[in-house]
């Protein structure tokens, strides 16, 4: 249970720090807003990653102590969890030097999201839902 | 036509003795820093600008006349800026601008004092700051440090959970 979750959250880390690094991209071409040097790509993977592999112990820990219930409980917790994280780049001081500080967190709130959304999306394909495999 | 020439004489005196008299003026470089800070707060002024005239060999002469936009304030946090600039500070909107003039400069010690009156906040106080000035080529740099209470200014609440004193920092390059 713990590896394939674990892979998961290995699988939609990658990919949501891969979505982030192309995001901040685009938003310093829409913005001219430069924070390459606050928020470089490493911190972006390295920061999905952890998201990712949180989220896997959370869910292992959750699943085995509140069983069919566990997975409901890991869904709001991950999302309250995302959204309370926003507090962090909104109080976020940045060096003086960076001209536009109101940009900042437009561009890493959404970031926030994306692990979580990268585990909702890939979920199916690692953990199957034993209700839908009876449906189907 | 018998006073012309001595007239002209003394105004020609008069006149060549007030060019001497004249400090030169600097022109402010790009790379200048104007920050402010205490412990709960802090952050630079972006914009600033002015005339310097400034002699270090004679100090009297000396006349600063500058002025920092409020809306340039950046403290690297949006919230905080936004805060900042609202009418319970900086009040940028109805000020939009600290002004300085100088009305005496004298030499202390290994450095300078300027006095003049500072402008901010909608309240003219006389302030006098310690400063600086480090030759370096055909520039020089001005630097100063000094603390002002920032409810002298009727900048916030008196009291409450930023501190009254606020440190200025400041260093202007000339050219």
């Amino acid at each position: 249970m713990f590896k394939r979750a674990l892979f998961l959250g290995i699988v939609s880390g990658l990919l949501a720090g891969i979505a982030g690094i192309l995001y901040a991209r685009v938003y310093y071409t829409a913005n001219e807003a430069d924070f390459s040097k606050v928020v470089t790509s490493v911190k972006i993977i390295s920061g999905s990653l952890f998201g990712g592999v949180l989220a896997a112990i959370g869910y292992t820990l959750l699943a085995k102590t509140l069983k069919t219930r566990g997975e409901i409980v890991f869904n709001l917790l991950f999302t309250v969890i995302s959204f309370a994280s926003l507090l962090l780049p909104i109080a976020y001081k940045l060096p003086l030097t960076i001209e536009t500080p109101e940009l900042f967190p437009g561009m890493v709130i959404p970031m926030h999201f994306f692990p979580a959304l990268g585990w909702y999306t890939l979920k199916p394909l690692f953990i199957k839902d034993p209700k839908v495999q009876r449906l189907a | 036509m018998k006073l012309f020439y001595p007239i002209a004489a003394t105004v020609l005196l008069v006149g060549s003795a007030f060019t001497f008299i004249t400090a030169p003026n600097w022109q402010i470089a790009d790379n200048y820093s104007i920050a402010f800070s205490n412990d709960q707060a802090g952050g630079i002024f972006k914009d600033f600008k002015g005339t310097i005239a400034f002699d270090d060999k004679n100090p009297a002469t000396a006349k600063f006349d500058v002025s920092i936009a409020v809306a340039s304030l950046n403290t690297g946090n949006a919230l905080q800026n936004k805060h900042a600039k609202s009418a319970e500070w900086f009040d940028a909107t109805k000020y939009p601008t600290i002004h300085f003039v100088s009305t005496k400069v004298v030499k202390a010690g290994n450095g300078y004092q300027v006095t003049g009156t500072l402008d901010m906040h909608g309240v003219q106080k006389p302030v006098t700051i310690p400063f600086t000035f480090q030759h370096a080529g055909a520039g020089g740099t001005f630097a100063g440090t000094f603390t002002i209470n920032r409810s002298d200014f009727k900048i916030g609440e008196p009291g409450g959970e930023v501190s009254e004193p606020v440190k200025l920092e400041i260093a202007v390059p000339v050219k």
